[in-house]
């Protein structure tokens, strides 16, 4: 996958952090996802089609999506209920959105978001390139973004969101 | 004149903060609508002083929720909530009827100036 592809959704995760939880998120590690397990409890999945086609995933943790609920709704949740996983589609819907419009000359529609919780399921990219796994620190604690994309005339079609 | 507002958008969070700012501005009567269909089949004609969707929703899109309230009712502001900013897009759906944009991810404020300047 072209690393030029990275930086938009980097730029996008803090802006959305910034504009809508009024706090800063940094950037750590870059990897590539080599495994399919999500790497934390509520993940937030957005397919991405035009001249490069993929998806992105925010990935965050139980006590990491409380504390957003907490600051786009001021009510208190210690439990992952439909708040939680409708915000966490937001967020990723924001950043989906953000880059892709940083992106514009891949001229690339977004899907709605599909949200996923707990352990026991495994999102399948359905692309011959290994996302790539960017770690960001939140306030809160960490999360992930993962970004498969490729571009046009390759055959990836977007993800496949596997239940055990 | 109508006092009522209609707001679609498929997140219940998104909807959340916009009711929050609306009731924050002294609106009392808002429908929510969860997709497009439901957003086109809450709108009456002339009960509406202002329409606030986003773009991207099951069922219906945004732009045909816009297509069709705009086929009934020439005059109701509507306002697009979207994280569609490119400069194509805008101008689709400036040509569909919207009034005005606004991009998400946005700050209170900026939602505020957007319903102030529609009489709120």
């Amino acid at each position: 996958m072209d690393v030029a592809y990275i930086n938009p959704f980097v730029e996008a995760a803090s802006t959305v952090f910034k504009t809508v939880l009024n706090c800063n998120i940094e950037r750590r590690l870059l990897s590539l996802k080599k495994t399919h397990a999500p790497t934390y409890e509520v993940s937030g999945v957005i397919g991405l089609s035009g001249k490069a086609t993929g998806a992105v995933v925010l990935s965050v943790s139980a006590p990491v999506a409380f504390k957003v609920v907490e600051t786009l709704l001021g009510t208190h949740v210690e439990e992952i209920n439909p708040d939680v996983v409708d915000a966490v589609g937001e967020l990723t819907n924001m950043i989906a959105g953000g880059a892709k419009t940083a992106l514009s000359h891949l001229e690339m529609s977004i899907g709605l978001p599909s949200i996923v919780t707990g352990r026991s399921h495994s999102i399948n990219f359905a692309s011959r390139v290994p996302p790539i796994c960017i770690l960001f620190d939140t306030p809160w604690g960490p999360m992930t973004l993962e970004v498969g994309l490729e571009t046009e005339g390759a055959d990836g079609t977007g993800p496949n969101l596997n239940h055990n | 004149m109508s006092q009522a507002i209609l707001v679609a958008d498929d997140s219940s969070t998104m909807r959340k903060i916009i009711l929050r700012s609306l009731l924050s501005l002294g609106a009392d009567q808002v429908v929510e609508a969860g997709d497009g269909a439901e957003a086109v089949e809450k709108f009456v004609p002339g009960q509406f002083r202002l329409v606030l969707t986003d773009w991207n929703m099951p069922k219906k899109s945004g732009l045909e929720v816009v297509q069709e309230i705009r086929a009934q009712d020439k005059a109701v502001p509507i306002l697009m909530v979207t994280t569609e900013a490119e400069r194509g897009r805008v101008v689709e759906a400036i040509k569909s009827g919207v009034s005005d944009y606004l991009v998400k991810p946005f700050t209170a404020e900026a939602l505020k100036e957007k319903l102030e300047k529609h009489g709120l």
